[in-house]
């Protein structure tokens, strides 16, 4: 028995991909039910059709499927790890949910859906009872983002009446102002300097895991990658203000990080210093910096999810009052919840034998080589980011074993599994990067090839014996 | 692949084999026994010996083992070359580092016995060895310095090996915040290879560099060095380090871990010898540190912190002939320091029996080993000199004044400032103040 065209078609496959955590999401609502079966089931089906659809793609179209398919796969994860308690038919529906608008916003290549997409990932976290912060700040910073993006758009629709975003391509639709508007929503979503604080707000005040998955899903990189740096090829001035602050916003939260006591909020500030260095590597120029920070964004989320995902599991077994500011000696009751935070944390901060040493490794090269001077603040920010790691660690999993506990409250056979896949993958990663890196250099390589043809667009000369700035453009 | 050649990567891979194979079991759930561990541990140990005597018969002959294995990841020009490479400089390392950690599991599995963290010491052993196994055989700065990493890691991790107390714990945060401080200039140093001269191997000659660019290499280079080396300004963590158990004290700091950052900059000679202002700033930093070692040594009050400045101030020497370029020299200063220095510590618990069975072999107390020459100084200068030694030349003192506290403090100003949106509500218990690290071990108890 043959399967018909048409279901291997590049639609239908998307489509499914998105729809079915839709439909997990209605389904787990209305039958309330089996929350985490069916939020697995309609995840490995993402997962599946994300799969298809990297597998069908060249190595220039890879980038979006492939981050389908990693956002499907913590998806998957998140929902297996998610503690007892947690795991309620609103909290499975809504990661679905946040599942689903993040597939569209990745594979959109329309602005009105990339836009109604981005809205519709945030619904979850604007309700009150659903995954609402009870700080005002994620709010500000979300809908904020939103509203610049909104009207970025507007803009461009106004002065080009085109949605197409393909159709888009080296047009600067909007001028500066539409470029300054994407910049605002990038700014505000990825929690860049000075808009970085919602970021520890909501990972402090909100639910561990769905905010982990938002603040995972990267929109800020995302937008640079398939609107700043396609459309506007002649901001290559204005372009490298973006790569600034977020050098400085990768300082600024290390240094922070140093003196915050508060698990979560100190782990959101790990998360964001580490994924700003996305950016300034998208923006470095450089095929290094490019492939590394690609490989960079995989690192940063699974990392950042599993992390939160143990701290999750710890404040349950352990209570929510969790502080570092004292040693709480859990290693003794869970020896392999402790193991498993060490490598992930050790990945996110690039200690060899992690896939995370090579991301960076290419990253910093990029970054150094692109902006010499201010980028030796990365190697810093890393350096104090292991630190307030480290520190994290020891205070939280080392020290005088707690009374009160009998019981081993290590990981469960489901958690032990699904933490055990993510160690892999960083560890295997770390020992064999090509097997990561050939893809992710290709995309780098389609990207140098669109800035060679982008700087014949626009020739600038050599300033200070520098190299010649180039603006991005397309990776798509 | 020649035999020789698959010797190397035996050398450098068992114990990385041995490290992974055990973790991995461990955490599927099952945990060797004590015996079984020492048996495959031994036999590593000891086939990585007979290895390392098979190489050094090939090497003998005047070739330079060399393995390559392409690249570990490369992008567009930008290539991760993993060359191992066995001459004449590293086999001396590589063969110090299998024959004395073999040596220090053999004491390890008695005097470990029943230890609670028996299994994790030996895990660590492994990763320590190969770490540095791979830092010493890399042909190239990267390899180098991924191994160096690894090295740095595992120390820390037995630092704090007694985990259940909070000093340890704290006093391994402390040396691992140097210890990355001062990887910052071996990263930027390799990036800088890279950017000048197309590539940080040396398994074809060494990069070429231009005069000032070799300076700021070695000059990066030197920060690495001096941070894995304990070399003053960053001498403070040494005495903290102590606080492991003393096997991984008598590998890590009396032998091999404390002399990598001199075995970074003997790799480095070929620049260091163009470049007359880095060797003169590798040479007043051996100097400073081997006086300020020699000091702060005779008023240390236990017998394990004596050892490592004793340690410290031979590779304050060290430094000093590798400054004036006599590369052979310091290789044996080194082979001796380090093998004296393991032999010391892994005495220094049994020291009054050593003493007691002395003076019974003897028949009375050992005689007087004559005058300290400090006993020269005027009284009011040797009382000055006592508190400076006692304070460890008040190195952690500058370091937390000048660079730690003012960090923290701004720090705390953006902590204060990022939280003044925030209702008391919304602050999760117990972690409503900011900390400070000015006293970690009082912090760590609270």
């Amino acid at each position: 028995m043959s399967v018909p065209g048409w279901v291997l078609h590049e639609p239908f496959v998307t489509g499914v991909s998105i729809g079915a955590p839709w439909f997990g999401a209605v389904l787990v609502t209305g039958y309330r039910r089996h929350a985490r079966i069916i939020g697995c089931a309609t995840a490995f089906v993402s997962i599946f059709a994300s799969s298809v659809l990297l597998a069908d793609a060249g190595n220039s179209e890879s980038l979006y499927p492939a981050l389908m398919l990693l956002f499907s796969c913590l998806t998957f994860g998140a929902t297996l790890l998610l503690p007892l308690r947690d795991c309620t038919p609103k909290t499975v529906g809504g990661i679905l949910f946040l599942l689903g608008s993040t597939l569209l916003v990745y594979s959109a290549g329309n602005l009105l859906v990339l836009l109604a997409a981005w809205i519709l990932s945030i619904v979850p976290f604007l309700r009150t009872g659903w995954f609402r912060a009870r700080a005002w700040r994620p709010l500000a910073g979300l809908l904020l983002s939103t509203l610049a993006l909104a009207l970025a758009i507007g803009l461009i629709l106004i002065s080009t009446g085109i949605i197409s975003i393909n159709h888009l391509k080296g047009q600067s639709p909007g001028g500066v102002l539409a470029f300054a508007l994407l910049v605002m929503a990038v700014i505000f979503r990825k929690g860049i300097c000075p808009a970085h604080a919602w970021v520890a707000d909501a990972a402090e005040t909100g639910p561990v895991l769905p905010t982990a998955l938002l603040l995972n899903g990267h929109f800020g990189a995302l937008l640079v990658a398939k609107l700043i740096v396609p459309l506007f090829p002649r901001t290559d001035r204005l372009f490298p203000v973006l790569s600034y602050l977020a050098i400085v916003t990768a300082v600024y939260v290390a240094i922070r990080a140093l003196t915050e006591n508060s698990p979560r909020r100190l782990l959101a500030f790990l998360g964001l210093s580490q994924s700003a260095c996305i950016l300034s590597g998208l923006e470095s120029r450089t095929g290094e910096g490019i492939a590394g920070a690609i490989v960079h964004w995989f690192v940063v989320a699974i990392s950042t999810v599993a992390l939160f995902g143990i701290l999750r599991l710890l404040e349950v077994r352990f209570g929510e009052n969790l502080t570092g500011s004292k040693h709480l000696g859990l290693a003794e009751h869970a020896p392999r919840l402790a193991v498993s935070f060490v490598i992930f944390g050790l990945a996110l901060v690039g200690l060899p034998g992690t896939l995370g040493f090579c991301s960076q490794d290419l990253l910093i090269h990029g970054a150094l080589t692109s902006h010499r001077l201010i980028g030796l603040l990365l190697p810093i920010a890393t350096a104090m980011n292991a630190v307030s790691f480290f520190r994290l660690f020891t205070r939280l999993f080392l020290g005088k074993r707690r009374t009160g506990f009998t019981v081993m409250a290590d990981a469960l056979p489901r958690e032990r599994w699904i933490l055990a896949a993510g160690v892999l993958f960083v560890v295997l990663g770390g020992l064999f990067p090509n097997a990561i890196l050939i893809q992710r250099s290709s995309e780098a390589n389609i990207v140098q090839e669109a800035i060679r043809t982008a700087a014949a667009l626009n020739p600038v000369g050599r300033v200070d014996g520098q190299p010649r700035k180039l603006p991005i453009t397309a990776t798509r | 692949m020649s035999l020789s050649q698959a010797v190397l990567v035996f050398v450098v891979l068992a114990p990385g084999v041995v490290f992974a194979v055990f973790a991995v079991l461990w955490l599927l759930g099952w945990t060797p026994g004590e015996r079984f561990l020492s048996w495959v541990t031994g036999l590593t140990f000891a086939a990585s010996a007979i290895a390392i005597a098979a190489i050094v018969w090939s090497i003998a002959s005047g070739s330079t083992v060399t393995v390559t294995f392409g690249n570990w990841f490369a992008v567009g020009d930008y290539h991760f070359p993993l060359v191992l490479m066995a001459d004449r400089l590293s086999l001396p390392f590589l063969a110090l580092t299998v024959v004395l950690s073999g040596l220090i599991a053999q004491f390890s599995a008695t005097y470990l016995h029943r230890e609670q963290g028996f299994f994790r010491f030996f895990l660590l052993l492994h990763l320590f060895t190969f770490g540095s196994s791979l830092a010493f055989a890399a042909g190239s700065f990267d390899l180098l310095a991924a191994g160096w990493e690894v090295v740095g890691i595992t120390s820390v991790l037995l630092i704090g090996f007694f985990q259940l107390r909070p000093a340890p714990v704290e006093n391994g945060l402390r040396v691992f915040g140097i210890y990355r401080a001062c990887d910052i200039g071996l990263f930027v140093a390799v990036f800088a290879m890279h950017h000048w001269a197309g590539t940080a191997s040396f398994d074809r000659g060494f990069p070429t560099l231009a005069g000032s660019q070799a300076v700021v290499v070695c000059v990066l280079l030197l920060l690495a060095a001096a941070g894995k080396g304990a070399q003053i300004p960053f001498s403070g963590w040494l005495p903290r380090a102590m606080e492991g158990p003393t096997p991984s004290s008598a590998i890590f700091y009396g032998a091999i871990s404390i002399h990598a950052g001199a075995y970074l900059l003997l790799r480095a000679q070929p620049l260091l010898a163009r470049s007359a202002l880095a060797s003169a700033m590798v040479i007043l930093t051996g100097l400073a540190t081997a006086i300020h070692g020699t000091i702060v040594g005779r008023a240390s009050a236990d017998a394990k912190t004596s050892l490592a400045y004793a340690t410290l101030t031979q590779v304050g020497l060290v430094f000093i002939e590798i400054g004036l370029g006599w590369k052979w020299l310091a290789v044996a200063h080194i082979l001796g320091n380090a093998t004296v220095r393991t032999m010391q510590f892994l005495r220094a618990p049994s020291m009054l029996h050593d003493y007691h069975q002395m003076h019974s072999a003897i028949g009375g107390e050992v005689s007087a080993t004559g005058k300290q020459m400090e006993e020269l100084l005027p009284e009011g200068v040797q009382l000055w000199l006592y508190r400076w030694a006692f304070d460890r030349g008040h190195l952690d003192t500058i370091l937390d004044r000048w660079v730690i506290d003012p960090l923290l403090e701004v720090s705390a100003y953006l902590a204060k400032h990022d939280r003044a949106g925030l209702t008391r509500s919304t602050i999760r218990p117990g972690n409503a103040a900011p900390i400070t690290l000015r006293d970690p071990a009082k912090q760590g108890s609270d």
